[in-house]
């Protein structure tokens, strides 16, 4: 088995990163085919066979693994393309997911919309009220049952769902995560009476407590669902004919992959697998070239996302928000705030002060330079006028910018602070600096980690634009841009590099002393589980791995701590160790002293990772060449503007396809490759690595 | 302070926070021994300001999210009953953080007593911070603990770095300590004017063992503390990073500007706006056990020029347990600042306190002296003095057709109806707390669209409820259901967002003890604006030995209390010790978000798809839309034909024949002072007209009330969920609407005992 295969369907473009035995990567891209994903992904496969030389057959015959992230799902999710929904839930709690806990969906909000009522509300109903039915059934918070589950309402429920249409039925009860009879027989009652509808009940999705949240996932997965299982099942069955002897594996938010015949089930865990891919190939390179604490960080047109890897692992958290409903599933932590290149530059009227953000111009009309009709200035204008990125090779010349209108733009903001056009370039671009190193900062110092100990990776298009200033605005030791193919597949290759992961969970909330046998027969379950479900996935079983951990707090508190829990049979000195760690961990986390010994513990939730490690694509190292880049490599010199320098600077200009390993730059330089350009600041050094990375010294200042 | 002062007895002291609530004055007089850092530039240019402001504003929300992390309560996590400030040396507010508004409201007076008062003994120095929590200084209540923390730089005092979190529980004759039945604040928590809890960088055990001394819950507040430390201690490394990086007079010169440039926005603001009087009356229903009066609340607020003073002249003496001090009084106003008059300036409201100017009724309960019982303020006399405040600055905005878009009706829930339960929770061990979920709120109608249902708190952007099941395992009670209520928003053009209600019986328990605390059940406290019609009254419900176990054993759940068949027992306001055994079902419902403008000129396409989602009731969109409506669920569609007739019927019933619109030429519009009502000129005299058909009413000078035609209808009209009120008080209470005496378009709405006088709402200040 030669190759492996990663993917990632975005919105215009298919990436595909094929890697052969040797490590030697083809890449490849097709334009995403919205109407029917799967043709893009065929095609993109076509191209890459193409470029090795074989038919598509040859390919995919000898391909041992073929893993796939989308963001069909993000997509439908934000199109609002999803399926028509019904929901089932409790008698009484109709309303839960219209409720949202009472908060005007705050999670989604930004600072201005969140101090001004007048403009936030809550998102249109992904699931009106008359499309939401309540049957009696009841159980309580031990898990009995209360009221036994009425099944002639549950028919009637299903019959007026199904009478208005709906293609899915998302099911959830109130502690059916204690037990679940009750929603697997009313699922069952929809395969019976409507099959063909999407069903599924949130005991088997997302067995969390909470039922706001848990219904938040349902629902979710329910109107992705018939989506997802459309494009996935035909792209499996369409690469399969083609060759491919191994189930597709699908990226998950958890940070693994799973087979595509489970993840057309768990529609709603492949949201944000986008940008979770991308923290999984910087984990994979953070492991190559020896970089352990890293922040991975991904600046695009509108956004700009932050996830961690601390000790080669990429940190995990609950938290998701879709359309300012939040949901919680065990992932990989990513924070973003809307500061991208398309990020608009305005003027305070009352202060006269200059902000950026959070409004962004997108992709239409896009920052003015674009010469789509857009108007208002952006940070890609402003970027534009210092000279960072040159106007003929934006998107490797895909897109011409247009520079006079960069000034125009950005004219109005100048005279109205009374400064010249370069300065005020120059400030808008210190702003967005500093809004995201003030991102980082809460995802690493807020929660316990030093961003002094971490590596700053910088990817997407305007990513390491800006790295250099606002890695050494954290003192970060150091900023890596992956580049050459790795760097435009960025999110494919993580992909790639993802190992087979399903979770579960399980919720008992247990008081301390706690009893080791109560805590191992959550484990022992849940392990079996996994082992069920790695085994079904053709696993070697020998390359199974289940990792445990439980969600601990202070009794009487909210803020719960994920601890690891040691393997094999639990007894009193093991969970007496585990308390130790939970001391430690929520030191670690809310800061020393914040913890509190004397208190009484709860267990809340029981979690096991079961996966399998995958192969991974294996990168070589190129032969050491000169610390002087090679003629060919330089593009000149244009002038450039320095806030260190408060001046424009002649400065040189490197093709960064054409360095070499040991090639050294020194600040004030610029380096372009066809989807970002690096800017190295004064005082700064670059140097490309032996697997064609960029990394930049910052100089101790 | 040996005796017990009657809480009337005087009338008249200093305003040094021990009888009457503390006061400053123009100038501090603070110890000379303690220097200032007054040194600052202006000359900084406009990124280097745009960066530092944003690292102030992120320094302070980080403050609040460190306590919230490091508390981990459910006060702090759901209902974030927290707040985080930043002042200048001085005590001049520069940034609130978005928690629980009013804790910071009542914060800048707690720094500046400090600077007064403690300078000199034990001195105020690097390292040191203060505890304080006595609301005659400045807390809202005995809960809401401040830990206050001077930042020193080179030797002098820079700024001020304040935290207030709630605590559990620290005293008093109810656990929890809020105290429905005290008799005055002896019978409540413990009181502390500010002291010295951390010298020079030590926590002082002896003054943490008073205070943790007092407490049912000694760890939690002693966790808390540790919180508020780290919050103050993060935020204070981070100022002293700033200071380091751009030096002290940078970063006090933008603090200046901050506030400065705040200031100009508010003086623009109220450059754009008529001068004159505008006020609201409001009432409190009940003060202590057994009661059955009511007691009228005032705000006066005068806009004069570049300024706005703002007075409770005419509110009720103090009484009972229904009172608040003058810092909660004013605090809860600069709420309303901040939100409809400063949040373009992300509630810097430093600048705007600098033309505005409080002056409280010495005695009143919205101002009360001490030892007057103020445990239950925040959730009853700081609510009833703060929501009154979203009418009167609306109506004033409405002067300005841009300003008016920031105008709000009142939200849910404007007297919090609180449920105290205690027992054996179904873990075998006990319980005492209060259901916070009437934090679910309700936001009222925009001048431009509807409100948001269970959309929270004004008061508190951020807070949260904790869901059912989290409800469930904390206290024994089986959730029978927690529902958005159809209806309870205030009818009008644009709808008041509904909020919710919760019926539970108790389980895994022989039964529980309660009790219930509430006002603005008689009388609704979120009257409309422009017509808009008030949101529902807050009511409990309770059935006793009903057969709901019989439903569940037969697998059934009712819809409804009403479904199941019991002794309906009349909950009074204030009733204590209330027993509930599984068969007993208890139902509380909260007041939701008010109603704007005409509900007959609501679009009726909007109704129906109100009605279709089950957020009004098709008997509502009748009686009070005005709209008819035929079919069902997905074919449910307006009759247009009988909708006109109705509302044509609706308009001859307020004015007793058919509707003569003004159709004389138009008088010279001066300006529009609402929607319903235009400042015009007639004979070159100021004079007001209906905005909508042009009919003039009276001279300026005169209240347009009484040139309306008035109609008088029991309150029980205004909104469906409205019963009646001589269940809980002797007055009546009247829904008086005032319309235009030819159009029959409605001008505005009264909400009022039945014995008060017309209330004059607007008083232009006009020659």
């Amino acid at each position: 088995m030669a190759y492996i295969i990663g993917i990632d369907t975005g919105g215009t473009f298919t990436d595909c990163i094929v890697m052969d035995a040797d490590g030697k990567l083809t890449a490849a891209k097709a334009p995403s085919t919205p109407d029917d994903f799967s043709e893009g992904v065929m095609e993109s496969l076509r191209v890459a066979a193409e470029r090795l030389g074989i038919t598509i057959e040859a390919l995919l015959g000898e391909t041992a693994r073929l893993a796939l992230g989308t963001t069909v799902g993000t997509n439908a999710m934000l199109q609002r393309r999803g399926a028509r929904v019904g929901l089932i839930t409790t008698k009484g709690h109709r309303d839960v997911i219209h409720i949202m806990r009472g908060a005007r969906g705050v999670p989604g909000l930004n600072n201005v919309q969140v101090l001004h009522f007048p403009e936030s509300g809550k998102p249109d109903p992904i699931v009106p009220k008359p499309f939401i039915a309540e049957v009696s059934e009841r159980v309580d918070c031990k898990g009995q049952v209360v009221v036994e589950l009425n099944e002639g309402e549950a028919e009637q429920a299903i019959r007026r769902l199904v009478a208005k249409g709906v293609e899915a039925i998302a099911i959830c009860f109130l502690w059916s995560f204690k037990a679940p009879e009750h929603e697997r027989r009313v699922k069952q009652m929809v395969e019976r009476l409507a099959p063909g509808v999407f069903v599924c009940c949130s005991a088997d999705l997302i067995p969390r407590w909470g039922e706001y949240e848990r219904t938040v996932a349902t629902v979710l997965n329910a109107y992705l669902g018939p989506v997802m299982s459309r494009y996935l099942d035909r792209l499996e069955s369409r690469a399969q004919a083609a060759g491919l002897r191994y189930p597709l594996q699908v990226m998950q938010c958890g940070g693994g992959v799973i087979p595509a015949a489970e993840s057309a089930r768990r529609a709603f865990l492949t949201l944000d697998s986008g940008p979770v891919a991308g923290v999984l190939a910087s984990q994979y390179l953070g492991g190559i070239i020896g970089a352990k604490h890293i922040i991975a960080t991904d600046m695009g047109g509108t956004s700009f996302d932050v996830g961690l890897v601390w000790d080669g692992e990429p940190i995990a958290s609950y938290q998701s928000v879709v359309h300012q409903y939040e949901y919680f599933v065990p992932r990989i932590d990513i924070r973003s705030v809307g500061s991208g290149g398309g990020s608009i530059i305005w003027i305070d009227e009352v202060s006269a002060t200059m902000r950026v953000g959070p409004i962004s111009a997108g992709a239409k009309p896009g920052p003015a330079c674009y010469g789509r009709g857009g108007t208002q200035p952006t940070v890609t204008d402003a970027d534009l006028v210092l000279g960072y990125i040159d106007p003929d090779y934006f998107l490797g010349g895909r897109l011409r910018l247009d520079l006079e209108k960069a000034r125009e733009s950005l004219g109005p903001i100048a005279t109205r602070l009374g400064m010249g056009l370069v300065e005020t370039a120059s400030g808008a671009v210190r702003v967005v600096e500093h809004q995201m190193a003030d991102l980082i900062r809460k995802v690493t110092v807020q929660k316990g980690y030093d961003p002094r100990d971490c590596v700053v990776f910088a990817y997407g298009g305007a990513g390491p634009v800006h790295a250099g200033v606002y890695a050494r605005e954290l003192g970060a030791q150091g900023v890596v841009v992956p580049l050459g193919e790795i760097c435009s597949l960025w999110s494919a290759l993580g992909a790639a590099s993802a190992d087979l992961l399903h979770i579960y969970e399980a919720v008992d909330i247990q008081s301390s002393p706690f009893d080791p046998a109560r805590v191992m027969s959550h484990f022992v379950e849940l392990e079996a589980q996994g082992l069920r479900q790695l085994a079904a996935d053709g696993v070697d079983m020998k390359l199974a791995r289940l990792a445990r951990s439980a969600d601990i707090r202070y009794k009487g508190q909210i803020n719960e701590v994920e601890v690891p829990v040691a393997p094999g049979p639990l007894d009193a000195a093991a969970l007496a160790s585990l308390i130790g760690d939970f001391h430690r961990r929520y030191e670690t986390v809310y800061g020393k002293g914040a913890g509190f010994h004397e208190a009484r513990l709860e267990i809340v939730t029981y979690r096991v990772r079961a996966s399998a490690v995958s192969a991974k694509p294996r990168i070589v190292a190129a032969r050491e060449a000169d610390r002087e880049p090679a003629r060919e490599a330089r593009a000149g010199t244009r002038p450039v503007y320095w806030a260190e320098l408060g001046d424009f600077d002649a400065t040189p200009v490197f093709w960064g396809h054409r360095l070499a390993p040991s090639n050294v730059i020194p600040g004030p330089a610029i380096i372009q490759v066809p989807d970002t350009t690096i800017v190295v600041h004064p005082w700064e050094t670059a140097r490309m690595d032996a697997y064609g990375n960029v990394l930049i010294d910052l100089g101790g200042r | 302070m040996a005796d017990r002062p009657h809480p009337s007895s005087t009338t008249s002291g200093p305003h040094d926070g021990t009888t009457f609530s503390y006061i400053p004055g123009d100038t501090l007089a603070i110890h000379p021994s303690l220097t200032l850092h007054r040194e600052w530039t202006d000359k900084i240019d406009p990124i280097t300001y745009e960066v530092i402001r944003h690292n102030l504003w992120n320094i302070n929300e980080e403050l609040g999210m460190t306590i919230q992390r490091i508390s981990g309560s459910p006060v702090a996590m759901y209902a974030f009953d927290l707040n985080s400030s930043i002042f200048t040396e001085d005590g001049e507010f520069i940034y609130y953080g978005p928690y629980q508004l009013y804790m910071s409201g009542v914060s800048d007076v707690q720094v500046k007593w400090t600077l007064e008062y403690r300078s000199q003994n034990p001195g105020i120095f690097e390292d040191d911070m203060f505890l304080s929590n006595d609301p005659w200084v400045g807390a809202a209540h005995q809960m809401d603990v401040t830990l206050l923390t001077p930042v020193f730089w080179d030797g002098k005092l820079f700024c001020w770095i304040t935290n207030v979190l709630h605590q559990y529980d620290v005293g008093g004759i109810t656990p929890g300590s809020f105290c429905p039945n005290a008799r005055d604040s002896f019978d409540e928590g413990i009181l502390i004017p500010p002291v010295k809890i951390v010298e020079r960088g030590e926590l002082r055990r002896d003054i943490e063992g008073v205070y943790l001394r007092a407490s049912r819950k000694p760890y939690l507040v002693a966790l808390d503390l540790r919180a508020q430390i780290a919050g103050n201690n993060t935020a204070k490394r981070r100022i002293l990073g700033l200071i380091r990086r751009y030096g002290p007079e940078v970063v006090k010169g933008v603090m200046r500007k901050i506030i400065d440039n705040a200031e100009q926005a508010f003086l623009q603001k109220l450059a754009k706006l008529p001068d004159g009087v505008w006020r609201e009356r409001s009432y409190v229903e009940v003060a202590y056990v057994g009661d059955r009066k009511t007691y009228q609340v005032m705000l006066n607020m005068q806009k004069k020029g570049d300024r706005l003073v703002f007075d409770n002249a005419g509110t009720a003496p103090q009484v009972g347990a229904i009172n608040t001090t003058y810092s909660g009084w004013r605090g809860s106003i600069m709420t309303a600042i901040n939100e409809l008059l400063c949040w373009d300036q992300l509630y810097a409201i430093g600048g705007a306190l600098r033309h505005i100017e409080f002056q409280p009724s010495l005695g009143a309960f919205t101002s009360a002296a001490h030892p007057a019982s103020v445990s239950t303020a925040p959730v009853q006399a700081m609510e009833i003095s703060l929501y009154p405040a979203y009418n009167t600055i609306s109506k004033l905005l409405s002067g300005d057709p841009e300003l008016k878009r920031d105008a709000m009706c009142i939200g849910g829930t404007s007297q919090f109806p609180l449920t105290v339960f205690r027992g054996i929770d179904q873990w075998g061990e006990k319980f005492g707390y209060l259901l916070l979920d009437p934090m679910v709120g309700a936001i009222g109608a925009f001048s431009f669209r509807d409100g948001i249902a269970t959309g929270g708190q004004v008061r508190s952007p951020i807070c949260r409820i904790g869901n059912v099941e989290h409800n469930e395992q904390s206290f024994p009670l089986l959730v029978l259901y927690r529902r958005e209520n159809t209806d309870s928003g205030g009818a009008g053009k644009f709808r008041g967002g509904n909020s919710a209600a919760v019926s539970f019986i108790p389980h895994g328990t022989d039964g529980i003890v309660q009790d219930t605390e509430s006002s603005g059940a008689a009388i609704p406290t979120a009257p409309g604006l422009m017509g808009g019609y008030p949101a529902n009254t807050n009511y409990y419900r309770f059935k006793r030995g009903t057969d709901i176990q019989q439903w569940l054993a037969r697998r059934e759940i009712p819809g409804d209390v009403g479904e199941v068949s019991g002794e309906d027992v009349l909950l009074q306001l204030r009733q204590i010790d209330i027993q509930q055994g599984p068969d007993d079902v208890y139902e509380v419902a909260f007041a939701a978000g008010a109603g704007y403008g005409d509900p007959i000129e609501r679009d009726p396409e909007a109704v129906r798809k109100d009605v279709y989602l089950g957020d009004v009731s098709a008997h509502a969109a009748r009686e009070l839309f005005r709209v008819v409506l035929a079919g069902e669920e997905e074919d449910l569609r307006v009759d247009v034909t009988a909708t006109a007739a109705l509302r044509r019927q609706a308009v001859v019933e307020r004015l007793g024949r058919e509707p003569k619109p003004y159709a004389g030429p138009r008088l010279p519009l001066l300006r529009h002072l609402t929607d319903c009502l235009d400042l015009v000129k007639s004979d070159g005299r100021p004079w007001l007209g209906c905005a909508r058909c042009g009919q003039p009413l009276c001279d300026a000078h005169e209240n347009y009330k009484l040139h309306c035609h008035r109609i008088d209808r029991p309150i029980q009209a205004a909104n469906t969920l409205i019963g009646d009120p001589r269940r809980f008080i002797d007055d009546d209470v009247q829904f008086r609407q005032f319309c235009c005496p030819a159009c029959g378009g409605l001008v505005e709405n009264e909400v009022c005992r039945t014995a008060d006088p017309v209330l004059r709402d607007i008083e232009l200040d006009v020659e």
